[in-house]
């Protein structure tokens, strides 16, 4: 389904980003990586640039060299998230400024500049992975939620912009799922997210191949009539 | 690089974007063609596209990062995309300042 596609993905170095990676890697596709890290994928189709992607004009840079190097992007994974779950009183002004630079900002610059790629090629995917926060809008996910609901709007409004050139723009929204992210919170925050698992009308973590479900239905030929969609997955709306 | 340089990018970009309008909408192109406002053949979509064209060739090609719709491009007497030939003079400009 996806060889020798050219698949972009934010945020590739660990979570859902890295797992989404091997999931292209192993369909064949070409994957170039964005991350603030160094990545662990070994693979000849595989590229890794390191980037701050908090900050605008690494951005813009990389996508400057990626335009030299492959020429094309077919489908782009908008997926890096920051979270710093904290009352909105108490959150430290840098965390937020990351927060909407990386979750939101940077999710505009991405799918801005693939699509300017995209548009020669008339053909492109561009599914950004939102969250359940959007919808749930718990206690200490001011920001957060606020720019996952914000790359819903996004999609949306770039999907109308960008249908004349046949490139998708749609959003996955998922719910918890086992990843470094998660397991960073606090004991309490476990206790709170293990609560919101039980109170979803399928009450369980997301797993990875519940994921990978929705990224082939968006990134699939057959879905060029699908676009400015939200999923949520484990059955929030 | 050189104003003569310039031109021919422009026409170039805005060539490639005729070629790709339907038969009874292309038209000729050259150096006093309009880009913008009464007289313009190019729709504010089409404008989008030789913006991004040039503004990703002069990047990706030349090492020059210049921006046509940032404020000061916007907030100028005369508009640089009156014609070709206006907006040749308003790049040349940016790529001399770099």
């Amino acid at each position: 389904m996806y060889k020798d596609k050219i698949v972009l993905i934010t945020g590739s170095s660990r979570g859902v980003g890295y797992n989404i990676s091997n999931y292209f890697l192993k369909n064949n596709s070409i994957v170039i990586g964005l991350s603030r890290g160094s990545s662990m994928i070994d693979n000849a189709n595989y590229h890794h640039f390191s980037i701050d992607l908090s900050k605008p004009d690494e951005i813009i840079n990389v996508f400057i060299k990626i335009t030299k190097q492959f020429k094309k992007i077919d489908i782009v994974i908008n997926n890096a998230a920051v979270l710093t779950s904290q009352y909105s009183m108490i959150m430290p002004v840098k965390n937020a400024i990351d927060i909407v630079n990386v979750d939101l900002l940077a999710v505009f610059l991405v799918s801005r500049e693939a699509a300017k790629l995209m548009r020669k090629n008339n053909y492109g995917r561009i599914i950004n992975i939102g969250s359940m926060a959007a919808s749930i809008e718990s206690v200490g996910d001011s920001l957060y939620a606020a720019c996952k609901a914000g790359v819903n709007t996004l999609a949306n409004v770039m999907a109308k912009e960008y249908a004349l050139y046949n490139i998708t723009c749609n959003t996955l929204a998922i719910t918890a799922i086992e990843t470094d992210m998660l397991n960073q919170h606090s004991p309490e925050a476990k206790i709170k997210i293990k609560k919101l698992i039980n109170d979803l009308p399928i009450p369980r973590m997301a797993v990875y191949e519940d994921v990978f479900n929705v990224i082939d239905f968006f990134a699939s030929d057959r879905s060029s009539y699908i676009t400015a969609q939200i999923i949520y997955l484990g059955g929030i709306n | 690089m050189k104003k003569e340089k310039i031109l021919e990018i422009v026409i170039s970009v805005v060539k490639s974007l005729v070629e790709t309008l339907p038969e009874n909408q292309k038209f000729e192109v050259d150096q006093n063609t309009i880009l913008f406002g009464k007289g313009s053949n190019i729709d504010s979509l089409s404008l989008v596209s030789i913006i991004v064209d040039l503004e990703t060739t002069f990047s990706v090609d030349y090492d020059f990062d210049i921006s046509l719709t940032d404020d000061r491009a916007m907030l100028r007497e005369k508009s640089p995309f009156e014609s070709i030939l206006v907006m040749v003079e308003y790049i040349f400009e940016l790529v001399n300042e770099k």
